[in-house]
């Protein structure tokens, strides 16, 4: 009781910060722009919707709205038409995907700066290793995720096709039930379904990272035209986008808050573990020295070439003009680091 | 004389619409005991099903999403509904008038229903924005053929010997379609209406799938893909609910305007 | 004028419609240079669909089986129950609300809950089919059967005759038409369900070619898979039309 009075005060509190806080802004005129999320709302948006509550994309200048994702809706296409002006898309696969297809959008920011997902096996199972895929039923998403996947098998020696890989359905349920023997989960959502259905410690966990493949993923995306066309706003957009997730991982609850209401239904145990999860994430990497959203070459470049590698785009691509890091190295770096 | 008849008449029709209300609500009583005992007895994962009373306090804790969910989707619905009904039935009358209109565009709207709406997502937003008006036209997409089939079909029933005696006794073709063929199309008409309060239902539900904060369709996705079983049996529960409620409104219409139509 | 020129004008006249539809799409497309993320070129989908027609094939058989399967199922519990109702009528008052509340759920919110107790394979693209289907059909049934005219009833009745023999000699033979235009409706419905409940997990077909193209931003190929699946549904339509056709007339 005593937590959900607390929650709506500090609603409240938010809700008057952003009162006072766009006083000044709202004197100037303000630009109405969107941002497009990969997916619905979730302690993995937090910063952002922290940052509309607090009001600070007004102080920049700009109305923003946040527009949820959902099946079949891709935020590069919906950023490439103008039909939302920033995109937090699915990562970098996506944006590949995008250029190789001569969609018109940049990529400002970079999110998770590792891969966000892991595979996992149960510890009294048959899995101990990656060579006891073979011929195992392994679930994953085609989304991006598979290609992780082969690529791990392939540095081990695995054929892919010894494997039984099949997509993997909105439920973790097979394998806790045990039809499945490897599943694959993000760290913030499935593992937790997961270990609240069965034993942390009786779970094995295959991650990317250890076999040399690094999948960076939540992109934040702009059309080409707005990027050459509002430089500022853009830059403005990066600064309180920055300043929210700053904000969210120094205070938690207010994070979550802003979360819960929107999305009211949500769990809030869940979304707790999911910022925290997300924080790693985010600041994983070169973005300790670097700071969020940053960008870094070596790692654009690795998952480049891997995809070119395994066909999932048709040719090179140039990779200054998909990924423009000014914007963000325009910010003082004392502001976006942690 | 007549008044007291109908007086009687009317009291007889309350006694057996209050008596149907009675066996409605037993009907739920007992699938509520029965869903509750049966999760009970036979210790059902509530990971395949939740007690009910668990679902009910679900909603009982956070009432708010599930009320704005209710009345969002109620609004949408509700558009869809009367613009895909009306165009319908314009439609019905417009082909069953115009053949050669029919034979051009009746394969067209056949061809449309066989697209799902689902696989353009974007292309919905692109359009239609992500306004209450973009599940409003999805509602109304879903709903105007079937409408607009049976409206034909039912024009069509029209026993031309009928027909042949108005024409006989000079009437227009206006009097011919509000006298008779109209009236005799009708419960074709609310056959597909019945349908169609269910369809546009399902119209603004998936229509929410494009995007959105609030509504039904928006808390299904959400409980959906965070597995949470209690959610979505509780958001089903509302959307029963509500296309129950919006269904039983049809149908007293229904029944209210063509008593002549059934049996009963 | 005969019906055969009557028909062929029919057809003439659809084809031309459709004609009308694809030169302005066409000329929409080229014209005004639309990117493939908005609008591609019919010319250009239909080409993809030549160029992929083996995985588009695989993909429409593995859809129609389950569609058809499904409305197979839906169609025999939508007409079974609807004449439950009527040869017993005191389930009626329980029963169709019932149905109806169930039915007032979209389908596709089911689909987690039916993917889940009946797993990512065919069986539950067979039931959600089976649950959209027997609704509509349950429905056009259930009016068709109603529409019987009472002094019929009662006549049939003066002459001995018992429920079961109203049903078959009267009831069924009203019901018909509307129970087949109802049938007819929900082919096109089975096609859809099936493409949506593949779009949400599965191992095959058109819903799940759709899916991968959105994922790998290949516009064209999403259209080409709804131009077979629009296609494969039109073929079920028409069959289904020729049935009924076939069905009435004799009656």
């Amino acid at each position: 009781m005593l937590n959900r009075r607390q929650a709506i005060a500090s609603v409240a509190a938010a809700a008057a910060g952003s009162l006072t806080g766009s006083m000044p802004a709202s004197a100037q005129t303000l630009t109405k722009a969107t941002l497009r999320l990969k997916w619905l709302p979730q302690a993995q948006f937090a910063g952002f919707y922290l940052a509309v509550a607090k009001g600070y994309y007004r102080a920049e200048g700009l109305d923003l709205t946040i527009n949820p994702g959902g099946p079949n809706l891709l935020a590069e296409n919906l950023v490439a038409t103008g039909a939302d002006t920033f995109g937090l898309s699915g990562g970098t696969d996506s944006v590949f995907a995008a250029r190789d297809k001569a969609l018109p959008i940049v990529c400002i920011g970079v999110s998770h700066q590792v891969t966000p997902f892991v595979f996992v096996a149960r510890k009294d199972g048959p899995v101990k290793t990656i060579q006891d895929f073979k011929g195992r039923t392994v679930t994953t998403w085609f989304t991006g995720a598979n290609h992780v996947l082969n690529g791990m098998l392939v540095k081990e020696g695995v054929k892919p096709e010894e494997v039984k890989i099949q997509p993997q359905q909105v439920s973790v349920t097979p394998f806790v039930d045990g039809s499945v023997d490897v599943v694959t989960a993000t760290y913030y959502n499935e593992l937790y379904t997961i270990m609240a259905r069965m034993p942390k410690d009786n779970l094995r966990t295959f991650v990317a990272e250890d076999y040399g493949i690094t999948f960076p993923r939540d992109t934040l995306i702009t059309s080409e035209t707005f990027a050459k066309e509002k430089p500022e706003l853009v830059k403005g957009f990066l600064r309180a986008s920055i300043k929210g997730w700053k904000e969210a991982f120094a205070d938690p609850k207010a994070g979550v808050d802003s979360v819960m209401a929107v999305a009211a239904t949500l769990d809030r145990a869940h979304q707790d573990f999911m910022l925290t999860e997300v924080k790693r994430l985010m600041t994983a990497g070169k973005a300790a020295e670097n700071g969020l959203f940053w960008i870094d070459p070596v790692s654009i470049k690795t998952a480049h070439d891997f995809f070119l590698a395994n066909k999932v785009i048709s040719r090179p691509l140039d990779l200054a003009a998909a990924y423009v890091g000014d914007f963000l190295s325009g910010l003082p770096l004392a502001d976006r680091r942690l | 004389m007549a008044a007291p008849k109908a007086g009687s008449a009317a009291r007889a029709q309350w006694m057996a619409r209050a008596g149907g209300l009675g066996r409605l609500v037993l009907g739920l009583a007992i699938a509520a005991l029965v869903w509750e005992g049966s999760v009970l007895l036979f210790g059902i994962r509530p990971h395949y099903l939740p007690k009910l009373s668990t679902i009910l306090q679900a909603i009982a804790t956070t009432p708010k999403p599930y009320v704005d969910g209710f009345l969002r989707t109620l609004a949408e619905t509700l558009i869809g509904f009367v613009a895909g009904g009306a165009f319908g039935i314009a439609m019905g009358i417009v082909f069953f008038r115009v053949r050669a209109l029919r034979e051009m565009v009746f394969p067209i709207f056949i061809v449309s229903q066989t697209i799902p709406v689902i696989a353009f997502g974007a292309l919905v937003v692109l359009w239609f924005g992500n306004t209450l008006l973009a599940k409003a036209v999805i509602a109304f997409y879903l709903t105007f053929f079937p409408v607009a089939v049976n409206t034909l079909l039912g024009l069509e029933s029209v026993d031309r010997q009928q027909v042949a005696l108005m024409r006989s006794f000079g009437a227009s073709r206006w009097q011919l379609l509000a006298r008779l063929q109209f009236p005799t199309a009708l419960p074709h008409i609310f056959v597909a209406l019945r349908l169609a309060s269910s369809l546009s239902l399902v119209g603004a539900i998936v229509g929410e799938w494009f995007g959105d904060t609030t509504g039904l369709g928006v808390l299904l996705l959400q409980a959906m893909y965070n597995e949470n079983v209690v959610s979505i049996w509780a958001t089903l529960l509302v959307s029963a609910l509500l296309g129950t409620g919006f269904y039983a409104v049809v149908a007293a219409a229904e029944r209210r305007l063509v008593f002549w139509g059934a049996e009963q | 004028m005969t019906p055969g020129t009557s028909s062929s004008l029919a057809v003439q006249r659809g084809l031309l419609g459709g004609l009308i539809l694809i030169l302005a799409w066409e000329g929409l497309a080229r014209g005004l240079a639309l990117p493939s993320y908005v609008l591609p070129a019919v010319s250009e989908i239909i080409w993809s669909i030549w160029t992929s027609r083996s995985l588009l094939a695989e993909a429409a058989t593995y859809t129609l089986a389950e569609a058809v399967i499904g409305y197979v199922l839906g169609c025999l519990i939508g007409i079974g129950l609807a004449v439950f109702i009527t040869m017993i009528p005191v389930t009626r008052m329980v029963l169709l609300p019932l149905a109806t509340a169930v039915n007032s759920v979209p389908v596709v919110a089911y689909s987690p809950l039916i993917l889940l107790w009946f797993g990512m394979g065919i069986a539950s693209k067979i039931v959600m089919v089976a649950m959209a289907v027997s609704f509509t059909v349950f429905l056009s049934t259930l009016a068709g059967l109603d529409r019987v005219d009472r002094r019929s009833v009662d006549l049939m009745r003066s002459f001995g005759a018992g429920r079961v023999g109203i049903l078959w000699r009267l009831r069924l033979p009203t019901a018909l038409p509307l129970m087949l235009s109802g049938m007819r409706v929900a082919t096109v419905r089975s096609v859809i369900v099936a493409i949506v409940t593949e779009m949400l997990g599965a191992y095959g077909g058109i819903g799940w070619v759709i899916f991968q193209a959105v994922l790998k931003i290949d516009f064209v190929q999403v259209w080409s898979a709804i131009f077979v699946a629009s296609a494969a549904s039109l073929l079920f339509f028409g069959l289904v039309g020729l049935a009924e056709r076939k069905i009435l007339f004799w009656k």
